[in-house]
C-alpha cells in the first residue's frame, strides 16, 4: 500500500513537470518560428534560443519528464499546430532534444552548485547540436542524388553545417543555454517546487548515477533518430531496382488514371445518391 | 442520513512540521447546502480536497483517521470511484478545463470513466449550468462566468452526490455570481445534490446556505445553522470573517443600546423588521462633497476615441467608438461597469499598451500617439488585476527598485525601503512575490506601481480574490495612498470599495459612458444601476428599503442616518 | 496626409509583431477555418494521404511528377484557408532549408548545372511542407488527435495535442502580461541610430530571457491544479482502458467525401505518371 501510493505520488509528479515543460518551452519554441531568424549573411543561428528552459526544468525535476515533455512541447506547439510538421525529420528533433536535456537533466546532483549546472548545460546543449548537426549531414546527402557528384555540394555542405555546429555552440549555446540556465536554476530552486508540491531535488533525493543503462537508451534513440533519415537513401535504391518494368510504365499509368477516374465518378454518384435520401429522410 | 462523515481526521502535507487538518470530526447531512468559513490558511482547501481522494491518493503526506463520503471509506476507494460521489470546482478553475470545446470538456469525465453515454451526460450536465446552447463554442469564446460554470458542468457530469466549490464567486461581477448561485440552489433543492462551498460573502451565505463550519487553524469550531451562524458576530470577526452588512449594523446598534432586537437579522428582508423602529433623520454628507468643488484641468482627454479587438472568425469586435472622456487632477475615479464593457481596454489604452484605431488620447495635453510607452511611466501607472504578472524579479525588492533603477532614480535605494516600509513589507522584502499572501501580494503591486511617483495611478480589480480582510486591508491602504498620487483610477466590480473610496464614479457599458458622477447620482438612479447590472452594498439597499430617501453607503453612515424613534 | 499614411503603414509593420496579433494568427490557424472541406475529411485519410505525400516525393526525382505533388498540395492549402502567417513561414521555412545552400554551393565552386539538384531538393522539401500545413492546419486539433490514436500513436501525444490548443490562448496572455510589465517599468535604450538599433534588439531577446523566470512560476501554479483535475477526470485511468480508447475512436467515420478526396488525388497522381513516362 505504502509503495504504491508513493508510485502514484512520483506519477503525477512526473505529469506535472512534463506539462510544464511542454506547454513552457512549447511556447518558446512557437517564437523561435515567429521571430524573424538571426541570419548573419548565409549561416542561419538555427540554435533552440529557448533550451535553456527544459534545460533548467530537467535539472531541477525528472529528467526524463521534462526532456519528454519539451520535445512533445516543440513538437505540438511549433510543428503541428503551425503545420512546419516536417514528417520524418521531426522525429530526428524530437530524439535529438529529448537526449541533450535528459543527459543534462541527470548530471546534475544539486542544483545549488553552479558549477555543476554550467557544464550539465554546455554538454546537454553541445550533445544536441552535434546530433543535429550528424542527422541534417546526412539528409542532404541521402536527399540529393549523386550527392558527390554535384560541384562543391559535399564541401559547402560539410563547411555550413560544422561552422553552424561550432557557431552555435560557441555563440548562441553559452549566450542562450548556458548563462539563462545559470541564472535561472540558482533562482528558482526552492522557489518552483512548493508550487508543484513536491520537495526540492537534493543529495537525498538524487537518482543513481547517470549509468550504462541511460547511456545505451540514447545511443539506441540516437541510432532509431539516423534511422528515419537512413530510409530515405533505401527509398532511391527501391526505385532503381525496378527499373525493369519501365517499358511497360506508360501502359500502367493509363490503367492507373482510367481506374482512378472510374472511381471518382461512381463515388460522386453514390454520394449524390446519398445527399438526396438524407434530404428526403429530413 | 449523513453523506459525509469525518472522524478524526489529521492531515499534514509532505514535509510539513504541523498538521494542517487537526482532529476534525464531522457530519454533513444529504441534501445540505454547507458553507465552510475560517481566516486564510485554515485548511479549508485542504478538507475539500479529502473529500474527493486527492488527498490521499493523489498528493501524499501523513494521513490519519477516515473519511466515508456516501459510504465509501475514501482511503479504500480509488480516485475514479470516489469522483462520481463528489465533484470538484476550484478556484483557480480556469484550470480545471482541459479541452478545446465546451461540450467536450463537459463530456471528458464520463468519456474517461467509459461512460457509453458521455455526450448525453455531458449535454445534461451542462444543460442544468444554462450553457445549453454554447455546446460548439471554443473555451476562449466564453466569459469569465460561462468558463467557471463550465467548470461546474464538468464536476457535475458524473453526477456526484456531492458538489465542493472552493470560492465560487471570487472573480465574478454579482451578475454572474447570482447566477452561479441560482444554479446551485437548483442543484440543491430539485436534484437532491449536497452543495459544500468555501465562501467569504456572507451576503451569499445567507440568502442560499443552510449551514456554517467554522474552521480555525486546522479544526471545527461549530456547525450550525446558517442564520444562527451568522449572529455570531464577534467570534465571526475573531476569524476575519465578516458577517452581512444588516447583521453588523444591528449587532453595533445593540451594542451601543440604540436598538433591541433579540435575533439579529442577516438579510436585507429580515433587516426591515429588526430596523422597523428607526427613524430616518437625514443623509450624512461626505466632507468632500460638501466642499465646492473646483474645475481642475483635465489630466487625461479622450478625443473621439474608437478601438477594436482582433477576431478570430469576422469582423474584428468593437469595445469604443467615439469615446470621449476627461479625467481631472486629483480625480478619485471608479470605473464600473459588467464584463467586457471595456474596464481593462480603456486602462491599457491610456498607458499607451493599446493604441487607438481613431482618434487621440492626451495625457497632460501631449498626444499620446507620440510617446513611447517608457516614457509615458513617468506620468500615468497601472496596477494589473493579477499581481503575479507584475512580479518579474526574484524578490519583491528588486521589482520595487526595478523601473526606477533602470532610470537611475536618484537615491532609489532610500525610497526603496521608504516604499517596503509603508506598504509593510520589509520583513518579506527577500521573498519572491508569488510566494507571499494574497494581501502582500497586493501591496507588493501597489508599492511598484507608485515606485516612480506618477500623477496618475490606475488599478485594475485591486479587491479582487481577496477574502474580505484581506480586502479590507487593502481599501486602507487605498485611503492611504490618496494622499500619494494626485489622480487614482479604479476599475472594480466592488461597489463597497466605489462607496467608500470614490468621489467621481464612471460607468462603462458596452463601451459607452452611460452616467458620470458622484455617487448619489449613480446609486440614486435605479435605471442605471440597472441598464450596467450593478449592485450596491447591503446596507444601501437595506436603507432605501427602510426610507426612499435614504442613501447610506457604509455601516456608519447607516448608523448616523437612522435614529431610534422615540417610543 | 503622407504623414498620416505613414504613422498607419509603420503601425501595422509593428503590429505584425505584436503577441496579440500572433495569438490571433495561431487561433486562427487552429479553429478559424473548421467549416472547410478539409477540416471535415477523416483524420485517418488525410494522414494516409499525408503520409504518401510526405515520403513517395524523397523517393522519386523525376521533376514533372514533383511538380504534380507541388501543385497538388498547393490546391489543397488553397482549400484549406490555411493562415497567412502559416504561409509565410513556409517560404522562410523552404528557403532556409535549400535556398542558402544554392548561395553557398556558388562559392565552392559551383554553377547552374547545381540549380537542378537543388530544385528538386527545394520541391521536395516544399511538397513534404505543404503537404503537412494542409493536414496539421486544416484539421482541427481534436481530429488530428483522434486520427492520430487511431494509428496506435500514443495517448500522451494526442493529449498533448489537444492540451496545447486549450492552454496557448492562456499561456500567451499570461506571457503578453508578463512582457507589458517589462514595457511598463523597463526602460529601453534609445534606437534612433543603427548601434541604438542593435542595443535595442539585445534588450529585446534579454527581456523575453528574463521572462521566462515570472512566466515558469506561474505556469508551474497552474499546472498542479491542470493536473489534479486530470486525475479527478480520470486522464490516467483512461489511458490504459482499452474500452475507452475504441469509445474515443468511435466518432471517426468515413464518408463519400473521404474517398472522393482520395479517388480525385489519386487520379491526379497517376495523370502526373502518365505525363512523365510519355
Amino acid at each position: 500500500m505504502e509503495l504504491a501510493k508513493r508510485q502514484t505520488a512520483t506519477q503525477s509528479q512526473k505529469l506535472m513537470v512534463f506539462v510544464l515543460s511542454m506547454a513552457l518551452y512549447g511556447l518558446a519554441t512557437l517564437f523561435t518560428e515567429l521571430i524573424p531568424k538571426f541570419q548573419a549573411g548565409v549561416v542561419e543561428f538555427s540554435v533552440e534560443f529557448f533550451l535553456f528552459i527544459p534545460l533548467s526544468l530537467s535539472m531541477l525535476f525528472d529528467p526524463l519528464s521534462a526532456a519528454l515533455g519539451a520535445a512533445t512541447g516543440e513538437l505540438v506547439f511549433s510543428e503541428i499546430m503551425l503545420g512546419q510538421f516536417g514528417g520524418l525529420g521531426e522525429l530526428e528533433k524530437f530524439l535529438t532534444v529529448t537526449i541533450g536535456v535528459y543527459v543534462a537533466g541527470r548530471m546534475v546532483k544539486n542544483p545549488a552548485n553552479r558549477k555543476m549546472v554550467g557544464i550539465a548545460a554546455i554538454t546537454g546543449t553541445a550533445l544536441q547540436l552535434f546530433l543535429g548537426m550528424l542527422v541534417d549531414i546526412m539528409k542532404v546527402q541521402f536527399a540529393v542524388e549523386d550527392f558527390e557528384a554535384v560541384a562543391g555540394l559535399p564541401e559547402s555542405v560539410y563547411a555550413t553545417e560544422g561552422f553552424a555546429f561550432l557557431n552555435d555552440l560557441l555563440f548562441s549555446g553559452i549566450l542562450f543555454c548556458l548563462l539563462p540556465t545559470l541564472f535561472l536554476v540558482p533562482k528558482l530552486y526552492g522557489k518552483i517546487e512548493p508550487l508543484l508540491g513536491m520537495q526540492p531535488r537534493s543529495e537525498k533525493t538524487q537518482m543513481e548515477r547517470f549509468g550504462v543503462k541511460a547511456a545505451v537508451g540514447c545511443l539506441i534513440a540516437f541510432v532509431i533518430a539516423a534511422a528515419a533519415e537512413l530510409l530515405a537513401t533505401s527509398g532511391i535504391s527501391l526505385v532503381e531496382w525496378e527499373a525493369d518494368w519501365a517499358e511497360s510504365k506508360t501502359a500502367l499509368a493509363v490503367g492507373l488514371v482510367v481506374a482512378a477516374a472510374l472511381s471518382v465518378l461512381i463515388l460522386a454518384v453514390m454520394k449524390a445518391k446519398a445527399d438526396r435520401g438524407q434530404k428526403e429522410q429530413a | 442520513m449523513n453523506i459525509i462523515e469525518i472522524e478524526n481526521l489529521t492531515y499534514s502535507y509532505p514535509g510539513a512540521k504541523a498538521p494542517v487538518l487537526n482532529h476534525i470530526s464531522l457530519q454533513v447531512e444529504e441534501g445540505d447546502f454547507l458553507a465552510i468559513v475560517g481566516n486564510n490558511g485554515c485548511g479549508k482547501s485542504t478538507l475539500c480536497k479529502t473529500l474527493n481522494g486527492l488527498i490521499p491518493h493523489f498528493i501524499t503526506g501523513d494521513f490519519e483517521g477516515k473519511v466515508l463520503v456516501g459510504g465509501l471509506d475514501t482511503s479504500q476507494s480509488d480516485v475514479g470511484t470516489l469522483a462520481c460521489k463528489a465533484g470538484y470546482v476550484y478556484q483557480d478553475f480556469e484550470n480545471q478545463i482541459v479541452r478545446p470545446t465546451v461540450l467536450d470538456d463537459a463530456s471528458y469525465a464520463c468519456l474517461n470513466y467509459g461512460r457509453k453515454d458521455y455526450l448525453e451526460c455531458g449535454r445534461k450536465a451542462l444543460a442544468l449550468c444554462g450553457l445549453k446552447d454554447r455546446e460548439k463554442d471554443y473555451i476562449w469564446q466564453l466569459s469569465g462566468g460561462q468558463t467557471h460554470l463550465l467548470a461546474l458542468a464538468g464536476a457535475l457530469s458524473l453526477s456526484p452526490d456531492v458538489l465542493i466549490l472552493d470560492e465560487p464567486i471570487a472573480q465574478l461581477n454579482p451578475e454572474h455570481a447570482d447566477k452561479i448561485y441560482g444554479v446551485l440552489k437548483e442543484l440543491n433543492e430539485k436534484y437532491g445534490k449536497t452543495i459544500i462551498v468555501i465562501e467569504h460573502h456572507t451576503e451569499y451565505i445567507a440568502d442560499y446556505c443552510r449551514h456554517v463550519v467554522l474552521l480555525k487553524d486546522g479544526s471545527v469550531v461549530w456547525k450550525l445553522p446558517a442564520q444562527e451562524a451568522l449572529r455570531r458576530v464577534e467570534e465571526l470577526q475573531e476569524s476575519s470573517i465578516f458577517p452581512p452588512q444588516v447583521t453588523c449594523a444591528a449587532h453595533e446598534m445593540r451594542e451601543r443600546n440604540r436598538l433591541v432586537c433579540p435575533v439579529l437579522p442577516t438579510t436585507v428582508e429580515e433587516g426591515r423588521q429588526a430596523f422597523a423602529g428607526l427613524r430616518f433623520s437625514g443623509n450624512q454628507k461626505r466632507r468632500e462633497e460638501t466642499e465646492k468643488e473646483q474645475e481642475n484641468e483635465p489630466v487625461v482627454r479622450f478625443c473621439d476615441v474608437s478601438s477594436s479587438y482582433r477576431s478570430v472568425k469576422g469582423e474584428p469586435r468593437v469595445i469604443f467608438d467615439w469615446l470621449n472622456l476627461d479625467i481631472r487632477r486629483g480625480d478619485k475615479i471608479a470605473l464600473i461597469g459588467s464584463n467586457g464593457a471595456g474596464k481593462s481596454t480603456l486602462m491599457k489604452l491610456m498607458t499607451g499598451l493599446i493604441r487607438p484605431a481613431e482618434g487621440d488620447i492626451l495625457i497632460n495635453g501631449e498626444s499620446i500617439l507620440k510617446k513611447k510607452t517608457e516614457d509615458l511611466s513617468k506620468d500615468i501607472s497601472l496596477v494589473y488585476q493579477n499581481p503575479e504578472q507584475m512580479f518579474i524579479k526574484d524578490t519583491i525588492e528588486a521589482d520595487i527598485a526595478y523601473a526606477m533603477q533602470v532610470r537611475n532614480v536618484e537615491n532609489r535605494a532610500e525610497r526603496t525601503q521608504k516604499l517596503l516600509e509603508r506598504f509593510r513589507l520589509t520583513p518579506w522584502k527577500d521573498r519572491d512575490g508569488r510566494l507571499l499572501s494574497g494581501g502582500q501580494m497586493r501591496r507588493a503591486s501597489l508599492a511598484i506601481g507608485i515606485a516612480l511617483n506618477p500623477g496618475i495611478l490606475l488599478l485594475d480589480e485591486p479587491t479582487a480574490n481577496l477574502d474580505i480582510a484581506t480586502r479590507k486591508e487593502i481599501m486602507r491602504t487605498l485611503a492611504d495612498i490618496r494622499n500619494v498620487t494626485e489622480t487614482v483610477l479604479i476599475a472594480t466590480h466592488d461597489m463597497q470599495l466605489v462607496c467608500e473610496w470614490a468621489e467621481r464614479i464612471v460607468v462603462l457599458s458596452q463601451g459607452k459612458v452611460i452616467a458620470d458622477g458622484s455617487r448619489d447620482e449613480i446609486f440614486g438612479n435605479e435605471d442605471i444601476l440597472r441598464r450596467a447590472g450593478i449592485r450596491p452594498p447591503e446596507i444601501f439597499q437595506m436603507g432605501r428599503s427602510l426610507d426612499r430617501r435614504a442613501l447610506c453607503y457604509t455601516i456608519h453612515e447607516f448608523m448616523q442616518s437612522f435614529e431610534e424613534a422615540d417610543i | 496626409m503622407i504623414g498620416k499614411i505613414k504613422r498607419k503603414l509603420s503601425d501595422n509593420i509593428m503590429d505584425k509583431f505584436s503577441m496579440d496579433f500572433l495569438r490571433n494568427q495561431v487561433l486562427k490557424n487552429a479553429y478559424g477555418n473548421d467549416d472547410t472541406v478539409i477540416a471535415k475529411l477523416d483524420p485517418r485519410v488525410l494522414l494516409v494521404w499525408y503520409l504518401f505525400l510526405g515520403l513517395v516525393p524523397w523517393f522519386v526525382n523525376n521533376l514533372y511528377f514533383l511538380m504534380g505533388c507541388f501543385l497538388l498540395v498547393l490546391a489543397t492549402t488553397i482549400i484549406a484557408k490555411v493562415a497567412g502567417l502559416v504561409l509565410v513561414l513556409f517560404g522562410i521555412g523552404v528557403f532556409s532549408q535549400t535556398g542558402y545552400l544554392f548561395v553557398v554551393s556558388l562559392f565552392f565552386g559551383g554553377d547552374a548545372s547545381t540549380i537542378i539538384p537543388l530544385l528538386t531538393l527545394t520541391l521536395k522539401v516544399a511538397i513534404c511542407s505543404l503537404a503537412s500545413v494542409t493536414v496539421f492546419s486544416g484539421l482541427d486539433p481534436d481530429r488530428l488527435s483522434n486520427g492520430l490514436m487511431w494509428f496506435g500513436c500514443p495517448e500522451r501525444l494526442s493529449f498533448s495535442i489537444s492540451y496545447a490548443y486549450r492552454i496557448l490562448p492562456m499561456l500567451m496572455e499570461e506571457f503578453q502580461n508578463i512582457l507589458l510589465s517589462y514595457r511598463l517599468r523597463g526602460n529601453p535604450p534609445a534606437h534612433d541610430t543603427f548601434m541604438g538599433k542593435i542595443r535595442y534588439l539585445c534588450y529585446q531577446v534579454k527581456i523575453i530571457m528574463h521572462a521566462f523566470y515570472p512566466l515558469m512560476l506561474n505556469t508551474a501554479k497552474r499546472s498542479r491544479t491542470t493536473v489534479e483535475a486530470l486525475e479527478i477526470k480520470g486522464y490516467r485511468f483512461a489511458a490504459v482502458n482499452q474500452e475507452v480508447r475504441k469509445m474515443k475512436l468511435s466518432s471517426l467515420r468515413v464518408t463519400y467525401n473521404d474517398m472522393l478526396f482520395l479517388a480525385i488525388s489519386v487520379l491526379w497522381i497517376s495523370v502526373v505518371v502518365l505525363l512523365s513516362t510519355i
